[in-house]
């Protein structure tokens, strides 16, 4: 049987732009530390570097903006861990793992990525190329979060330092399972 | 011994000369903490220290000292004049005098006193003076500094001291000793000749035998009774000591366990509200509050994917059941006259059938077959059956692979739409909830944090209320009183057994008295067949007897002193606390010699842990009833002096107690701060004047001279002031 598109996708490691990792990256993870037990430098407010990926994805997917990553490939960097270990991370005290949310993850990229599912199904386009599109979405949603973010803390290098900053920011959004679409107009006031 | 004057100079705060006209009652130094009462009574201390020449330089007015240029030199001396037979007066005094180096040098100490003989004074010793006037056994029930100090009987020979000072019993001890003696030397002698009468011998032997086993068991029975008593005594003051910390006790360890409970509580909810809210947005997917409407997209997209792909696959198929219908269609043409099954396509051949058609007859059945006949048509039509066969063959071997290719070689959207139907359900529904969740959550949290704070400031009061218990009682630690509550239980369990322990050692020596005394009677009653030796044991007998007289006599008086002292006390206690509760004092003696001073309720119960002021005035009772003693005995009374006697009082009683003290008839000198009122104006104290004016006494303020630097010794002076 063929190999499913989920795992597929999740043998990849997305990209990211190399001017986050110190700003918001290192800031917020890890990242870097050269530690395998996550969480293990103080202070910090998550452990793997892709766990501030994953914040900064949210971010932008619910926000629906994206960010086209530079061109330049010499400034683009990826992480050490492919997105199927992503979560894995019951070991780290005071953590439990949390794999179930790449799925989601997956759910939300095939909901949002314009691509022609069914000339893929029909062996017109590579499996190769609907992943790339994903992975695409993936990075540009992500890449607005990192702008965000990075946004956020040159007003306030603190911002997100209150322990229910994250927290508030994922509150202020709509949580209701009304499909928002772009292009909606508000109802006419008459 | 009345005090009339005493002269205070440069004696640490009191710069200069300072002096203090004594009334023959009671005379009040009213001072606040640090204006020199304590130092006015330690001057007086050093002027009775006959033990020792201090001319320390501490003792030296530290403002005089400042003063002393070099070489300059000046004096410190105290000086207290009194009647004793006379007018008396003695002065302890030592030169002070700085040297080139800046040091101070103390030098020519001297303790001298006067007497008044007539209009001559003379020179004395100063020691002497004193010793002979108010010497050093008198001294210790006169002079105390504070409340700690009244108790006179916290030593264990402090009994024994009393009496023999003031009952005259001590002179009665010798005669005591003596009749022992004269007993024991007759009770030898008969027993001597006793045994020289052979038809006694035996008898002799045996009793003696007998009584020596008795004294000997006595002996040991009266050691284990002493040993029992001193631990009973133990018992009881350990006792008394926790009995009187029972409160403070019983108040610790439930302020302790309130502590304890709340700060169980408080880490309790500490766990609910320490959440790492980061964490909790991936761990527990909070991230995917708002996730609802993403997955409903999903859903809908991949829906509509998998109804496309269903839709064009159907069309795929009518498209070849189309094909096939036309095949089938032509089957049904080809059919026979008479349903007859064909020949199969390929029979006749192609090169048969040709020939056959050019030949105009039909080779198979020999009939001929002319052109535009019905078998010449049927073998044209057959032939090109056949060729049409043949082309239809290659085109669909050519269409072979078309054919057998599905429209869709890959299932990704049946894999998404599988995932879809997966993730409806109870997935869904709990992405749906995660939100009334989180929120119900959050709510929990802040409830908790209520919680936290409301249980954070029970704990803060509770420790305050510790603290506060620990201010109040300053003699005692936690530590102490978490012994006293542990101990408290195995100590009376203890006591009530070595209490029991000695009645039976009680009743054991009773029994050997008993005895002995029977062992004597038959001693006594021996018939001796000499009449001299007859002569001997009357004499014997009688000295026996006046040996237990004696012996009796002594107990009898020292009870009797004792009843004395107590009644005096309670007359003094009653006045004292006229108005208020008061009990009854009682000294209760022990076996080692001691006494202790006990208030009991009238009924017999014994008051445990009687209040501050209720066991001043007990002491207090004491010693005027002691002093009352010595007065009666010696034909002499002697002044008390007290330094802040009453810093457990309440201001009720301490007018009470001072109105009291005024009636009474007796020298007593009071170093006090009480009868100050604070004064909001001025922010300081002041003598409350309405108190004082109904006093008949002496009054006597001192306090520190304005303008003094704090932190200046040399600036601090003593200012004295006579009130009335």
């Amino acid at each position: 049987m063929a190999e499913k598109l989920y795992d597929i996708w999740a043998r990849r490691n997305p990209s990211w732009e190399k001017r986050y990792e110190d700003s918001v990256i290192k800031a917020f993870s890890d990242y870097g530390k050269g530690v395998t037990s996550l969480g293990s430098a103080k202070g910090k407010l998550f452990g793997a570097g892709y766990e501030v990926f994953i914040i900064a994805y949210f971010i932008g997917l619910y926000n629906n903006q994206r960010r086209t990553l530079i061109e330049d490939s010499t400034k683009i960097k990826s992480f050490g861990q492919p997105i199927q270990y992503w979560g894995n991370i019951d070991s780290v005290k005071g953590r439990k793992a949390y794999p179930k949310l790449r799925e989601f993850i997956f759910t939300s990229l095939i909901a949002k990525t314009d691509f022609d599912f069914i000339a893929l199904d029909k062996g017109m386009i590579s499996n190769k190329k609907a992943v790339d599109a994903l992975m695409t979405t993936m990075e540009e949603y992500a890449n607005w979060g990192f702008h965000f973010m990075e946004d956020k803390l040159i007003d306030n290098p603190n911002y997100f330092y209150r322990e229910t900053a994250f927290l508030e920011l994922f509150l202020s959004f709509d949580s209701s399972s009304a499909a928002v679409e772009d292009d909606d107009e508000p109802d006419s006031l008459d | 011994m009345k005090l009339k004057k005493i002269i205070i100079k440069n004696f640490r705060s009191y710069y200069g000369e300072n002096c203090f006209e004594l009334s023959d009652g009671l005379t009040l130094v009213i001072g606040d903490n640090g204006d020199g009462k304590t130092t006015f009574f330690e001057a007086l201390e050093w002027l009775f220290d006959t033990s020792k020449e201090n001319k320390s330089e501490s003792n030296v007015s530290e403002m005089r000292k400042h003063e002393l240029g070099i070489g300059d030199s000046d004096i410190v001396s105290v000086s207290v004049q009194f009647e004793h037979g006379g007018e008396r007066e003695i002065c302890k005094s030592f030169r002070f005098e700085r040297q080139t180096n800046g040091n101070i040098l103390t030098r020519d100490f001297s303790f001298v006193g006067y007497t008044q003989f007539g209009s001559e004074r003379k020179r004395v010793d100063g020691k002497n003076l004193l010793e002979a006037c108010f010497d050093t056994v008198v001294r210790r029930y006169c002079l105390f500094k504070g409340e700690r100090e009244l108790n006179v009987f916290d030593n264990n020979t402090a009994l024994k001291t009393l009496v023999d000072t003031f009952s005259g019993i001590k002179q009665f001890d010798q005669y005591v000793e003596n009749t022992e003696w004269f007993e024991q030397e007759s009770d030898k002698l008969v027993t001597r000749e006793l045994k020289k009468d052979k038809k006694q011998e035996d008898t002799v032997k045996r009793l003696e035998a007998d009584m020596s086993r008795v004294m000997r068991d006595i002996s040991d029975t009266t050691r284990d009774i002493k040993t029992k008593e001193k631990a009973v005594s133990d018992f009881e003051s350990r006792i008394r000591v926790l009995e009187e910390n029972q409160d403070a006790c019983e108040n610790l360890q439930t302020i302790k366990s309130r502590i304890d409970s709340k700060r169980t509580e408080l880490n309790r909810m500490k766990l609910h509200v320490d959440l790492d809210y980061n964490a909790l947005l991936l761990d527990d997917m909070w991230i995917l509050r708002s996730f609802p409407s993403i997955l409903q997209e999903y859903q809908s997209k991949v829906s509509m994917l998998s109804k496309e792909e269903r839709r064009m696959q159907k069309a795929e198929d009518e498209r070849i059941a189309v094909e096939k219908g036309k095949k089938e269609a032509l089957k049904e043409i080809q059919k026979l006259a008479n349903d007859a099954t064909p020949l199969p396509w390929n029979l006749p051949d192609k090169e048969t059938m040709q020939e056959m058609i050019d030949d105009e007859v039909c080779k198979v059945c020999g009939r001929p077959a002319p052109k535009g006949s019905e078998p010449y048509e049927f073998m044209v039509r057959k032939l090109n059956e056949y060729l049409e066969h043949i082309r239809q063959e290659s085109a669909a071997a050519e269409s072979k692979e078309m054919d057998v290719k599905p429209l869709f070689e890959n299932e990704y959207v049946a894999e998404l739409h599988t995932r879809g139907i997966q993730m409806s359900g109870d997935v869904e529904k709990t992405i749906s909830k995660l939100a009334t969740k989180i929120d119900d959550r959050l709510q929990f949290v802040q409830m908790r944090k209520n919680d936290v704070e409301k249980i954070s400031q029970e704990l803060q009061e509770a420790e305050d209320a510790k603290l506060q218990l620990l201010i109040q009682n300053p003699s005692l630690t936690e530590e102490m009183l978490d012994k006293t509550f542990h101990d408290y239980k195995g100590l009376s369990e203890s006591s009530k057994r070595a209490e029991l322990d000695l009645k039976d050692l009680q009743h054991k020596l009773s029994d050997l008295e008993e005895l002995k005394a029977s062992i004597k009677e038959e001693q006594n009653k021996i018939e001796p067949s000499n009449g001299i030796v007859k002569i001997y044991q009357r004499v014997h007998l009688t000295l026996e007897r006046i040996m237990k007289a004696f012996g009796e006599a002594r107990t009898a008086n020292i009870t009797s002193f004792l009843n004395m002292l107590e009644n005096e006390a309670n007359f003094y206690l009653k006045k004292l606390n006229a108005g208020d509760f008061r009990g009854v004092i009682r000294i209760i003696r022990t076996v080692d010699g001691s006494a202790r001073i006990a208030l009991y309720s009238s009924n017999g119960t014994p008051i445990t842990n009687p209040g501050g002021a209720q066991k001043t005035t007990m002491y207090m009772s004491v010693l005027f009833a002691i002093s009352k003693i010595t007065t009666l005995k010696r034909d002499e009374d002697y002044p008390l002096i007290f330094d802040a006697p009453t810093s457990s009082f309440g201001e009720f009683k301490e007018d009470v107690f001072y109105n009291i003290i005024d009636q009474i008839d007796k020298q007593c000198v009071i170093f006090t701060k009480d009868l100050l009122n604070f004064d909001r104006e001025s922010g300081t104290r002041k003598l409350d004047y309405s108190k004082i004016n109904s006093l008949s006494c002496t009054v006597y303020r001192i306090h520190k001279q304005d303008g003094y630097d704090e932190e200046d010794l040399s600036t601090i002076r003593t200012i004295t002031e006579k009130i009335k």
